[in-house]
């Protein structure tokens, strides 16, 4: 009889496991609302389209903003290509392509998109501050630094609120990347202070086409099916 | 030995470079990476410019460094993108990292490198023009036909995972046209022309951009023959319909122009003239204006004349107590109430033409230094009838402010207005009846007073003209009879008819003014009625030149308007005639100042003072002229 029991038990346990994982969710895919409810996928569709409508206008603003630094203080020059030193968010896990991109499961997208736009909140702060003391400080760049900023918070706002739509009950993320490099920015050394900010903007483009890129990629798998 | 190996060898190497230097060989040339670019973000190609071979077989070899990582890495396909060309597989494709690029040449003597050459994939993104670009003609059941564009995005691009959004554009011309017409599509893959030119054949291309990338090259053409039954443009209905709203606006100014003066007269009907039956002007001028308009006594009212065109011009006296003195075209009895009404300079209205306060007021000034008089006061009485204050005026002279005469105050909601007929006596007839009626209504010694008032009468006629009724022209004007308005049958005016003596209320033909026209200040212009004896003939032959006047003095018992004539200007000529006791000097004066005066002149007729009531025809005669 206690065999029986046991087995019992070890029974409803496997079918228990079981039923779990046959429950759980898919990487690629998988009902977001529960019920199917029509208010609630067009809530997370808004929340989505929104949300990549400012990434890529976060995106435009960055890329601007470094055209027009590298156009007046270093045209290109090889010098500060070679001695690009990388970004400090690189430390983060990423994906280097499309295919990583598409094996990385979206909790982990959306944390990741969520811990660059954190790492990214005190650089631009001090950007701005840095920008305006620099001696003919140009508007272009000034204007743009201080929207990046509004930009930034706009989108972790976001990214809070579709990680509360789509994950409702997940863990915050408080991961970020620190970064160090505000002594760089106030280097004496104009040559040296030239290419701290060039790398500083470099990075920013960058990262902020790795916002946009992920989060489209969310999007289109989340609100859109995989079908965009 | 070894010193002599190592010469014998640095000589032959030499030699061989010699050799080859007189052959034109030589290291090659530094290579170049030109560009590098990937069609879908996954991959991409560079490719490389080749400098000069040095003449031998040169080796070519790419470089690549990665980002952060120190490892040199020779690039892994040389083939698949062409020649010259180095492919970098999805394998060897990392993105959010620089790529550093450079490659070698060498060759037998030499190799030489080529600039490193930094790439980041995700900015070299260039996708390849969209595929299967398809257009139709389509014929919806209930629309315009409509020129179908649709296309593919590149088989190769991953849209549906949102890996890259495309963003598309299309192009399209007729076949002989120089400049294409472009139009943006956004992330649609169809596109709908509305406007196309039919029987004309039409080419079409579709380009393609990615968020963050560059433009592709234009898809190959694509055309397509609109058929001949293809709708055209609105616009040219629309110019159709606007060239016809022109033309249409342009009909009708000039019809306005060409009949404006008879639409303005249709929409802005004249100010009507009155027309007063039975004026004396010898009554008028003796300034017994009460009497005067006591006599006229009109016992029809309102005029029902055949001059259809004149009831236009008729006098209609708009009381503020809305008494109507001759409504135009009405056939009805006056109610009581009707008097004149002050005049309203301002009013542009065809009634309230007249003001006889102040023309009677006025009257009273300017023929203050008048001699004409007219001596009837001690013919006419004044009636007795409590409401009526209407005397015939005894001399101009004498026509103060507030004088002898009490002259009819509008003011008063008196029943000083038109006499009513008398029962039986109602004929269609104009309201305005012979003076000497009125005079004979209001009693008095009739010969002597007849004979004033026939002059009185005649000298009016000579200037007034009563609106003409059919039946008042039937009627004879009496050669010695003036005309007046009928009185109320209870005043005691005493009016005169010298060659009658059944009481004025017959109506017995009389001589009648006629009031010509009224002009917008309320000035009438009366005409004396054409009369058969030379006199009269001598004066109508002169109609438009002898606009010739009957001052209103007041008037009575709402169908009665006493008219006084005016002595001065054009009408003193013809009162000499009659009344000799006018200076011709102080006439002529009077004319010329009048003449040279005419716009204080239409002032001073507008002007009331005292209260006087009256018309003055000169007035009228100077705002005519």
């Amino acid at each position: 009889m206690e065999s029986k029991g046991s087995s019992c038990k070890a029974g409803s346990l496997l079918l228990l496991l079981v039923s779990n994982m046959l429950l759980c969710k898919n990487v690629a895919s998988g009902p977001i609302c529960l019920n199917g409810a029509v208010s609630c996928e067009k809530y997370i569709k808004d929340l989505f389209d929104h949300a990549v409508m400012q990434s890529h206008y976060y995106h435009v603003l960055s890329t601007e903003m470094f055209k027009e630094f590298d156009r007046r203080y270093t045209q290109g020059r090889e010098l500060f290509i070679k001695t690009f030193n990388g970004c400090h968010t690189s430390s983060l896990p990423t994906p280097e392509d499309k295919e990583q991109a598409q094996q990385t499961h979206s909790e982990d997208l959306l944390n990741l998109i969520h811990s660059i736009l954190l790492s990214w909140n005190d650089p631009l702060y001090h950007l701005v501050s840095e920008v305006e003391g620099m001696q003919e400080a140009p508007g272009a760049i000034l204007s743009r630094a201080i929207e990046i900023e509004d930009q930034n918070r706009r989108l972790i706002e976001g990214m809070e609120k579709i990680v509360s739509q789509v994950y409702p009950g997940a863990k915050e993320n408080h991961v970020y990347s620190v970064w160090s490099g505000l002594s760089s920015l106030r280097m004496a050394d104009e040559e040296a202070r030239i290419s701290a900010f060039y790398n500083l903007l470099h990075c920013l483009r960058r990262d902020s086409h790795k916002i946009d890129n992920f989060l489209k990629i969310l999007k289109c798998r989340i609100a859109y099916n995989n079908n965009c | 030995m070894k010193e002599n190996v190592a010469s014998t060898i640095a000589c032959i190497l030499l030699l061989f470079l010699h050799i080859s230097l007189l052959n034109g060989e030589s290291p090659p040339g530094k290579p170049e990476i030109v560009s590098c670019l990937s069609p879908e973000k996954e991959t991409f190609t560079c490719w490389w410019k080749l400098g000069t071979d040095g003449g031998l077989p040169t080796n070519y070899t790419v470089y690549y460094k990665k980002e952060r990582e120190n490892i040199t890495y020779e690039c892994p396909d040389y083939t698949s993108g062409g020649p010259n060309s180095c492919y970098f597989s999805k394998k060897h494709t990392s993105l959010w990292k620089t790529y550093v690029v450079w490659m070698t040449a060498t060759n037998r003597l030499g190799s030489s490198a080529s600039d490193p050459y930094t790439v980041e994939v995700i900015y070299i993104v260039v996708p390849h023009p969209p595929m299967n670009l398809t257009l139709e003609v389509k014929h919806p059941k209930y629309r315009k036909p409509y020129l179908w564009i649709e296309w593919q995005p590149p088989t190769i691009i991953d849209v549906r995972s949102g890996w890259l959004t495309l963003q598309y554009e299309i192009r399209l011309k007729p076949e002989k046209a120089a400049e294409w017409e472009t139009h943006f599509a956004g992330q649609q893959t169809k596109f709908q022309i509305l406007s196309l030119h039919p029987g004309l054949k039409y080419f079409v291309q579709v380009r393609c951009k990615p968020d963050h990338g560059n433009w592709s090259q234009w898809s190959p053409e694509n055309s397509i023959q609109i058929p001949s039954d293809f709708p055209t443009d609105d616009t040219t209905m629309w110019i159709f319909v606007a060239v016809l709203s022109a033309a249409v606006c342009l009909i009708t100014i000039w019809a306005m122009a060409l009949k404006g003066s008879s639409m303005v007269t249709c929409i802005f009907p004249p100010v009507p003239g009155p027309k007063i039956k039975g004026f004396d002007t010898r009554l008028l001028e003796k300034g017994k204006s009460e009497e005067l308009l006591s006599a006229l006594g009109c016992h029809d009212f309102p005029p029902t004349s055949d001059c259809e065109d004149l009831l236009v011009e008729f006098l209609e006296v708009d009381d503020s107590e809305e008494q109507q003195l001759m409504p135009a075209n009405s056939k009805e009895h006056p109610s009581p109430g009707v008097k004149p009404t002050h005049l309203d300079p301002d009013s542009d209205s065809g009634r309230g033409s007249y003001d006889s306060h102040s023309l009677l007021s006025e009257k009273c000034e300017e023929t203050q230094a008048s001699p004409h008089t007219f001596h009837t006061s001690g013919l006419m009485e004044k009636p007795e009838t409590p409401e009526a204050n209407i005397t015939c005026p005894q001399d101009f002279q004498s026509i103060p402010g507030e004088g002898n005469i009490h002259y009819f105050d509008a003011d008063e909601s008196k029943s000083s207005t038109w006499p009513l007929p008398q029962p039986g006596q109602h004929n269609p007839r104009s309201p305005y009846h012979s003076i000497a009626d009125m005079c004979k209504l209001a009693g008095g010694p009739v010969g002597p007073i007849a004979t004033l008032l026939d002059k009185a009468g005649q000298d009016a006629l000579k200037y007034s003209k009563t609106m003409a009724t059919e039946e008042e022209e039937e009627k004879t004007v009496e050669q010695e009879v003036e005309s007046f308005f009928y009185p109320k049958p209870k005043q005691d005016t005493v009016w005169l008819l010298p060659q009658e003596e059944s009481p004025l209320i017959s109506v017995k033909p009389l001589d009648y003014v006629e009031i010509h026209k009224v002009n917008k200040d309320g000035e009438l212009t009366l005409l004396p009625k054409q009369r058969e004896n030379s006199e009269q003939t001598e004066m109508s032959r002169a109609p438009d030149s002898s606009k010739e006047y009957a001052k209103v003095s007041r008037v009575i018992d709402n169908n009665i308007l006493v008219l006084m004539p005016d002595p001065r200007a054009q009408n003193v000529a013809l009162f000499e005639e009659s009344i000799k006791e006018s200076p011709p000097s102080l006439q002529q004066n009077q004319s010329e100042k009048d003449l040279a005066s005419f716009p204080a002149t239409s002032s001073k007729c507008k002007n009331q003072q005292g209260g006087l009531d009256y018309l003055d025809p000169t007035c009228f005669m100077h705002s005519f002229h």
